[in-house]
């Protein structure tokens, strides 16, 4: 069983990786690099220095926590494609609720994150309310949202909640109090690194231990057998869509209070999409997710770098993840509820 | 009176120029649909249609050369859709997805490799007045083309059959996944000529993300209209509508962006409200997979 | 001999681990009403579809001298089209680029009159009954002209007086000259219209018969390979009321329930005998918890209203075993160990607070599978590894292993082997000694004889008649399920 798995899992890997490599040659030949310093530029930006290397940490941060909300919704047989918009609304709650709640380190750090916590799960809780209320589509239901999400934070941001003391479609300069503590210094990994590790290993005890992964991997898997076994569909599909956002959400915080300090409409370049991705080649398990969000942050960061030092745009990245995905689109873990 | 009667013209003509596109990618989605697979990569083959179309314009100095490469651009990209649903027997959201992200990206990469500069493209030769008018009532056309066809004529009926019961359609001896196969093939062609008018219509030029998620809500378009061409063609005239809205009520002083995303919200309560009370065709979105008999 | 229309040789089929077909020969000839008999999992519906081409078998070869059709188990029809649209689905008559549909109407009109088969072709397929869709299905393949007719279980979901009137289209086919095949296992019919039969069990041909030389004794002997093994013992129990129903209706359309009023009692089982399609799963899902009903339940003195959970239910000693296994009893990804646990994880001792006990589970899941003798005995094995006895099994046990007050089994030896059914009928009947109540609903008039202390008879939505065991009048009740008074 366990040698079975591990086969399964080499062989959608080595798909992935002949997509990295082979797509990403053939963008570089398109832009007239040669693979071999188009992809050393790559590794290099990722892991060159320990600087860089932080940085490679950081995307993988930002990437590991929505790929776990993802993962949960996944689970539960719902797609929650929201989490971009998740992200943006945390993010904005934490940048506003950091601004306003003044104090010692400790209570900034809860206040942010629980704000984080709350704005992105009301957003994904909306989807899933209208999943279980009226069994509208959450796949659309959370695409909508992620366009209403953006249109809503730059509105606030430039409207009711505009500060004096902030640039244009930002929020404040938050107060030092309120910055994540750095785990290396000089760097932009932050504790948020942490985080995200212990999350991941709690959702993990959550899916394989508690009522609450079992109810909602049944509804997932198979949603009759679960309905007439006593669980209420309706409810896990409010708790999962509302968690899924939650956790994106608190993603979205720890990139305002640990990495730009300040909240701005512009903080995820599409974390959210990438975000499938890497639930997927995790297979949507929580503790291989953190390994799949570590490649792509590889990949994510040293793009920049092969941007700058080998004259490859970095949108092929986007290019190679979104294949990744398609060729992944036939991972077993997936079964959806489907409705209209 | 003739202030009230020029405000509405000048309405209902933008609610054609907002329709158009949507009616285009709500068809593509209905032809798919029906046949059994669900298109979330709609948005993405609206870009490849729209990123396409501006390239070849700006090559061949031929707006309908661009129109053509983006109907074939489209066609190309619904074809790794199709390909992964039918045979590949795939996720077709997820995938579907994928296929979005692919269209994006690369579109952001050519525009970087071919402009020289990230962000938008130069300006192209474009569809003049005409030519918008043109697309619009192609749209109108295409509908009532749909219609009859799946109605009518007997690849209609396949179609339509491998969307309900693809088994069924098996064992009187149609092949469900070519028939799925080219539905979504033909879907993409359809959609991408709502990118074409976004980026040869409307405008003059590509920029990223111009599609800014119509595709997704032509899907919305496909639930609202009960999966029939007509009514999605109704239904993306309704938020072509609240589009259009927009610029109007924006100069009441209204802020721009909750007029933005008026018909975001639209397609929202349109789901809440229309999603339990219609049925899809029966087999939509479940992959095929054929010699599956047991003891 | 005449020449074969239809020869199979050596076929062989295996579906994952399961040895479906094992090495077998057939020969179908022009004329004839060949029977193909087995119990459930013996291999027939696989061989018919590898007969049919739909199937493609690992070893062997098919040979056909004629068109075959195929009318399925399950019907293969496009519910949302009409009648005329699925019989001439792939082969419509054209004017142009269009479907000529006043052709294609008077094309099935008369191809229906043809064989005496009543139906409309403008009518959609969904708004028809069971009995009536089959004929569609019938038409589809009649209209190809097949040379060889195979039938998989046909009669299953056909009242008496329709099964008369199908089998005198098949015989009026065959004496024009089609070869006949009909899967089933209803031995009856077998002895009353076909000519020959073929007995299959475990994937091989274990006997063929002349029909006018044979029995259905010497047929079910075959079937089985000797005697089958007995039933457990009924006790007598001193029966108490536990659940009453008055007048409860569900669900709308055709198979919906109108009025059904009865009781059932511990100690005892209630047999719901009747014809699938006849209000059994509106009444099975509006006792489970998932169809809104209107009209008065009690249960143990209680009431039961229409909005009461599932989870309720199941707290209060409701449980049930689902008609299909697959989809609405088991997650088919899971362990043996967490399907005991599904229906019986909400509450101590399977749950610990917000955690599920692994031992407890894993305690559960061995008794399941010391009690009801399943294979393999590891309660770590993935269910989908199982075979349909086997996973019925888990079903069973875990529904009476959690101490239920009422147990509604609907057609609870479905599809599985009669070593696994026979074992799941005893534990019912054991289940029924120690106090539970049990409903069964079963589409199997020999397993309704066989178990139950009462049996009542459904039909339209509606009770019909009631008996008790002592008195039961076969006659009688098989009028009463086809609609008479």
């Amino acid at each position: 069983m366990a040698a079975f798995f591990k086969l399964r899992i080499v062989r959608d890997l080595g798909v992935a990786l002949i997509v990295v490599f082979g797509v990403g040659s053939i963008a570089m030949l398109l832009a007239r690099v040669s693979p071999i310093d188009g992809f050393s530029a790559l590794f290099d930006g990722a892991f060159g220095t320990t600087s860089e290397f932080a940085e490679t940490l950081v995307s993988a941060t930002a990437l590991l926590f929505p790929a776990l909300g993802i993962a949960l919704s996944f689970r539960a047989g719902l797609f929650n494609i929201g989490a971009e918009g998740q992200i943006i609304l945390g993010g904005l709650a934490a940048g506003v609720a950091g601004y306003l709640v003044p104090g010692p380190p400790v209570v900034s750090i809860v206040v942010t994150l629980l704000a984080g916590a709350a704005a992105g799960g009301i957003w994904g809780g909306i989807a899933g309310y209208l999943k279980a209320k009226f069994n509208a589509n959450e796949v659309i239901a959370t695409l909508m949202l992620n366009v209403v999400a953006v249109l809503f934070a730059t509105y606030c941001v430039n409207g009711p909640l505009h500060f004096p003391s902030a640039n244009e479609g930002e929020t404040p300069l938050l107060a030092r109090t309120a910055w994540l503590p750095t785990i290396i210094p000089d760097t932009r990994l932050t504790i948020a690194f942490v985080i995200a590790v212990l999350l991941a290993i709690a959702l993990r005890f959550v899916f394989t231990r508690t009522v609450f992964g079992y109810e909602l991997r049944a509804a997932g898997e198979a949603p009759d057998a679960a309905r007439r076994a006593g669980i209420d569909l309706g409810r896990v599909a409010v708790l999962a869509m509302t968690c899924s956002g939650a956790i994106a959400g608190v993603g979205g915080a720890t990139i305002v209070t640990g990495v730009l300090h300040r909240f701005n409409t512009g903080l995820s370049p599409g974390y959210g999409f990438v975000a499938i991705a890497v639930a997927l080649v995790g297979n949507l398990e929580p503790l291989w997710i953190g390994v799949a969000a570590f490649a792509f942050g590889i990949l994510q960061n040293g793009a920049l770098s092969m941007q700058a030092e080998a004259n490859v745009p970095r949108d092929i990245v986007n290019v190679i993840e979104g294949l990744v995905i398609i060729a992944l689109a036939g991972r077993r873990v997936i079964s959806a509820r489907r409705s209209t | 009176m003739n202030e009230t009667l020029a405000a509405l013209a000048a309405i209902t003509v933008l609610t054609l120029v907002k329709a158009t596109p949507l009616i285009f990618a709500a068809l593509g989605g209905v032809l798919g649909e029906r046949s059994g697979v669900v298109n979330i990569g709609l948005e993405g083959v609206m870009t490849a249609g729209a990123f396409a179309a501006v390239i070849v314009s700006g090559a061949t100095g031929s707006a309908i050369a661009g129109a053509i490469a983006g109907v074939l651009a489209g066609a190309a990209l619904a074809a790794i859709l199709a390909f992964v649903a039918t045979r590949l027997a795939y996720d077709q959201i997820v995938a579907g997805t994928g296929v979005n992200i692919v269209a994006l990206g690369g579109a952001a990469f050519g525009l970087v490799l071919i402009y020289g500069q990230p962000g938008a493209s130069h300006e192209v030769p474009a569809f003049g007045p005409a030519g918008e008018r043109v697309l619009t009532i192609l749209a109108f056309v295409l509908a009532v083309a749909l219609a009859l066809f799946l109605s009518r004529t007997p690849w209609g009926l396949r179609v339509r059959a491998c969307g309900e019961n693809p088994r069924a359609a098996a064992a009187a001896g149609i092949d469900p996944l070519r028939t799925r196969f080219w539905a979504v093939i033909a879907g993409g062609a359809i959609a991408a000529l709502g990118g074409v008018y976004l980026s040869l219509a409307e405008l003059d030029l590509y920029s990223d993300g111009m599609t800014a998620g119509r595709g997704y809500i032509a899907l919305a378009a496909v639930i609202f209209g009960r999966w029939s061409p007509i009514g999605a063609t109704g239904a993306a005239l309704f938020f072509g509508f609240f589009s259009a809205l927009q610029y109007t009520l924006q100069r009441a002083g209204i802020p721009s962006e909750l007029m933005q995303a008026l018909p975001y919200l639209a397609a929202l309560v349109a789901l809440a409200g229309f999603a339990g009370r219609v049925r899809a065709p029966a087999a939509d979105g479940v992959p095929y997979v054929p010699d599956n008999v047991r003891a | 001999m005449t020449a074969p229309v239809l020869a199979l040789h050596g076929i062989r089929k295996r579906f994952g681990a399961v040895l479906a077909v094992d090495g077998v020969d057939l020969e179908l000839r022009a004329g004839e009403i060949h029977a193909l008999v087995g119990e459930n999992g013996a291999g027939k519906s696989t061989l018919a579809a590898i007969a049919f081409g739909a199937v493609i078998p690992d070893e062997g070869t098919i040979e056909a001298t004629a068109p075959v059709g195929l009318v399925h188990q399950h019907f293969q029809l496009v519910d949302r089209l009409r009648v005329w649209e699925n019989v001439l689905l792939g082969r419509e008559p054209r004017r142009g680029w269009r479907i000529d549909r006043p052709a294609a109407y008077e094309h099935v009109r008369a191809l229906a009159a043809e064989h005496g088969l009543d139906v409309d072709p403008d009518a959609r397929v969904e708004d028809l009954p069971i009995g009536v869709q089959q004929r569609v299905e019938l038409l589809r393949e009649l209209d190809r002209r097949p040379g060889v007719l195979l039938l998989d279980e046909p009669t299953a979901a056909l009242a008496p007086t329709e099964i008369a009137s199908f089998f005198r289209t098949i015989q009026a086919l065959a004496a024009n000259g089609t070869a006949v095949l009909i899967v089933t296992h209803k031995l009856q019919e077998v002895i009353d219209y076909s000519t020959c039969v073929t007995v299959m069990r475990s994937g091989r041909v274990v006997a063929t018969f002349d029909t006018a030389a044979t029995s259905t004794d010497e047929i079910a002997r075959a079937m089985v390979g000797g005697e089958l093994p007995p039933l457990a013992a009924r006790e007598t129990t001193a029966p108490s009321v536990r659940l009453v129903a008055r007048g409860l209706a569900a669900g709308d359309g055709a198979g919906a329930l109108h009025d059904a009023t009865f009781e059932v009692r511990a100690g005892e089982i209630v047999g719901i005998a009747g014809i699938e399609g006849n209000g059994q799963s509106a009444l099975a899902d509006a006792l489970a918890g998932v169809q809104s009903y209107t009209g008065m339940l009690e249960f143990d003195g209680a009431p039961m209203p229409s909005s009461m959970s599932p989870s309720e239910r199941l707290a209060r000693g409701l449980r049930v075993i689902p008609q299909d296994r697959q989809h609405e009893a088991l997650v088919l990804g899971w362990s043996i160990a967490e399907n005991v646990a599904l229906g019986r994880h909400q509450t101590p001792p399977m749950r610990r607070g917000i955690v599920i006990d692994r031992n407890e589970e894993r305690a559960a899941a061995q008794l399941v599978i010391e009690r009801f003798d399943v294979r393999p005995p590891n309660a770590s094995a993935m269910v989908d590894a199982l075979s349909g006895g086997n996973q019925q099994k888990v079903v069973v046990g875990r529904v009476l292993g959690a101490a239920p007050k009422l147990v509604i089994a609907y057609q609870p030896t479905r599809g599985i082997d009669v070593g696994a059914a026979t074992l799941v009928q005893s534990r019912l009947i054991e289940a029924r000694n120690a106090g539970v109540a049990v409903l069964l609903i079963s589409f199997e008039l020999d397993e309704i004889f066989a178990l139950a202390d009462r049996v009542l008879v459904m039909s339209g939505g509606k009770f019909a008649g009631s008996f008790e065991r002592a008195s039961i009048d076969r006659g009688r009740i098989g009028a009463l399920m086809a609609g008479a008074h």
